[in-house]
């Protein structure tokens, strides 16, 4: 009975009603920007993986049919002589049906492709990415196919690389930024409260209750406040990562991530809400501290 | 340090930051089991007094021992263990109105921790000494001025003090329940209390056969002593 009593009345307190608003929208942001900065780093690995080990090579079209028939011996003879490397896991040249389902999103379903100069694109994919395998492709096509280019997606894939690492880190700086907002807050939150109980812990301190005893109630009650708020801005962006999760999945898109976590990511989102808890529980137990600390 | 005294005054000076002397070279001293009563005007600096006893502020200058420890020494800990053997009755109570009367007078138990079945009996005894029994678990608002203050009252013995500090406790009482106050004082005083009584009720006082010191303009002095007196009161040069 006199054990769980909270007998600081904190509970009447204005902050009581909105620290758990303040908290639960804290946790949102701090687990969304969680969630970018984890989906963002699967998908740097994922398009690093899939594009290190693969080449595309382009050879332009001719118009005369007699041309047309000398490149496709050529690149036949060039296809044969890759599958013999080492570390090839595949080599193929693009057919008609795949060549449309590329040309799609730009030109729609219904294109002739023989009516358009559509080059031959030859797909190779290596067992693993190795720069050795790739100068070896690319002496063999300057001597076969010298007309030829050879995409090795190095380019761009460094500029998406560099952009999804500025995308995670600006995320988790967020993180930061809205852990350290969440303490500045508790610290006003838990001034507020000493000062409209100020007579309260005055009484306590004079009778002789230890400093850590009077800090107890208000980081407890900085703890229940934080705990719901926590519970409410984790359960909010659960629903956004379903609805987005949900909505990515339709696109089904390769190049566009998908919202799936291990259960360590998962671990890691759900520690959005235990860590804002601790760190309002311990906030409002050092603010008070430190405030009692200048009574005698 | 003579250890037989409870509080010991030596040219003690206090001021609030950089204001002028509240308390002028105060010189006291209380024996153990003494009854004192401090009457002076509004203003005078009783209960600036009072709060150097029970260790709201140190003293600016000067040298006060309570409980034969110099409280200019003693780190914050230590000042706390003192605290739980002085008893405070507010003038204005301070009753939490949130809480039971049985709570309330529990505060000093619950607080060092004791165990809430003992807490509970103890509790109880007292409110029933003091005339509460029917009342343990009402809240203050719903109590009269008289039954807040006897709550008040029991708050601050429960936890058996060596040194009760009533600040104008009978400020707000009519006579005849204000003396039966002071009664009840002299009852916990025979048992053992030292109590100091602020008042400025000097009619009331002097129907009590106990050692009155007055606080003028923050200087301290004796304007009655009882035979066998247990306190002594010097002012500057004395």
């Amino acid at each position: 009975m006199f054990g769980n009593r909270n007998d600081v009345p904190l509970d009447r307190d204005a902050s009581s009603r909105f620290l758990p608003w303040l908290i639960a929208m804290m946790v949102y942001l701090a687990t969304m920007s969680l969630v970018i900065a984890l989906t963002m780093n699967k998908l740097a690995n994922r398009w690093d993986q899939g594009l290190s080990s693969s080449l595309t090579i382009q050879i332009p079209s001719e118009s005369s049919e007699s041309k047309r028939s000398a490149i496709e011996k050529q690149l036949k003879l060039f296809i044969s002589k890759i599958e013999k490397l080492d570390n090839i896991s595949k080599v193929e040249q693009l057919n008609d049906t795949e060549l449309n389902k590329l040309m799609e999103p730009w030109l729609g379903k219904d294109i002739l492709l023989h009516d358009l100069p559509i080059p031959y694109l030859i797909s190779i994919e290596l067992d693993n990415s190795s720069a050795k395998t790739i100068d070896e492709i690319k002496a063999l096509l300057a001597q076969d196919i010298p007309q030829a280019s050879v995409d090795d997606h190095q380019r761009w894939l460094g500029n998406l690389l560099g952009l999804t690492k500025i995308i995670q880190i600006i995320a988790l700086l967020v993180v930061v930024l809205v852990g350290g907002a969440a303490a500045l807050m508790v610290i006003l939150v838990t001034r507020m409260g000493l000062a409209i109980h100020r007579q309260v812990v005055e009484l306590f301190h004079h009778m002789g209750a230890h400093d850590s005893y009077i800090a107890s109630r208000f980081q407890f009650h900085a703890l229940k406040l934080s705990i719901v708020g926590g519970l409410s801005g984790l359960l909010l962006a659960g629903i956004t990562i379903a609805s987005f999760s949900s909505l990515l999945g339709q696109a089904n898109s390769a190049v566009l991530p998908t919202l799936t976590f291990s259960a360590g990511e998962w671990g890691l989102l759900l520690l959005m809400p235990l860590s804002a808890s601790l760190i309002a529980m311990m906030t409002a137990r050092l603010t008070v501290l430190r405030s009692l600390a200048l009574m005698p | 340090m003579d250890f037989k005294l409870l509080v010991r005054f030596q040219d003690v000076h206090l001021r609030y930051g950089s204001g002028p002397d509240v308390l002028h070279q105060v010189n006291l001293t209380l024996a153990p089991g003494s009854f004192h009563f401090m009457v002076g005007p509004s203003g005078a600096g009783k209960s600036s007094l009072l709060r150097l006893m029970y260790l709201a502020h140190r003293p600016s200058s000067g040298r006060l021992s309570i409980f034969g420890r110099d409280v200019s020494q003693q780190d914050r800990k230590e000042l706390t263990m003192l605290r739980r053997r002085i008893g405070i009755i507010f003038q204005d109570f301070r009753l939490l109105d949130h809480l039971t009367a049985l709570e309330n007078v529990a505060l000093p138990l619950t607080i060092t921790g004791q165990s809430l079945d003992k807490v509970r009996r103890n509790v109880s005894e007292l409110l029933s000494w003091v005339g509460l029994a029917d009342y343990l678990d009402a809240k203050p608002p719903t109590l009269s001025g008289g039954q807040q203050q006897r709550v008040a009252i029991a708050r601050a013995v429960i936890a058996r003090p060596s040194l009760l500090l009533a600040d104008e406790p009978t400020g707000n009482l009519d006579d005849k329940i204000a003396e039966r106050l002071l009664f009840l004082f002299e009852e916990l005083n025979k048992r053992g209390t030292t109590i100091v009584v602020a008042s400025h009720n000097e009619g009331l006082v002097n129907r009590f056969n106990h050692p009155v010191f007055k606080i003028v303009n923050g200087e301290v002095r004796l304007i009655r002593n009882e035979q066998n007196a247990t306190a002594s009161i010097t002012t500057d040069g004395a």
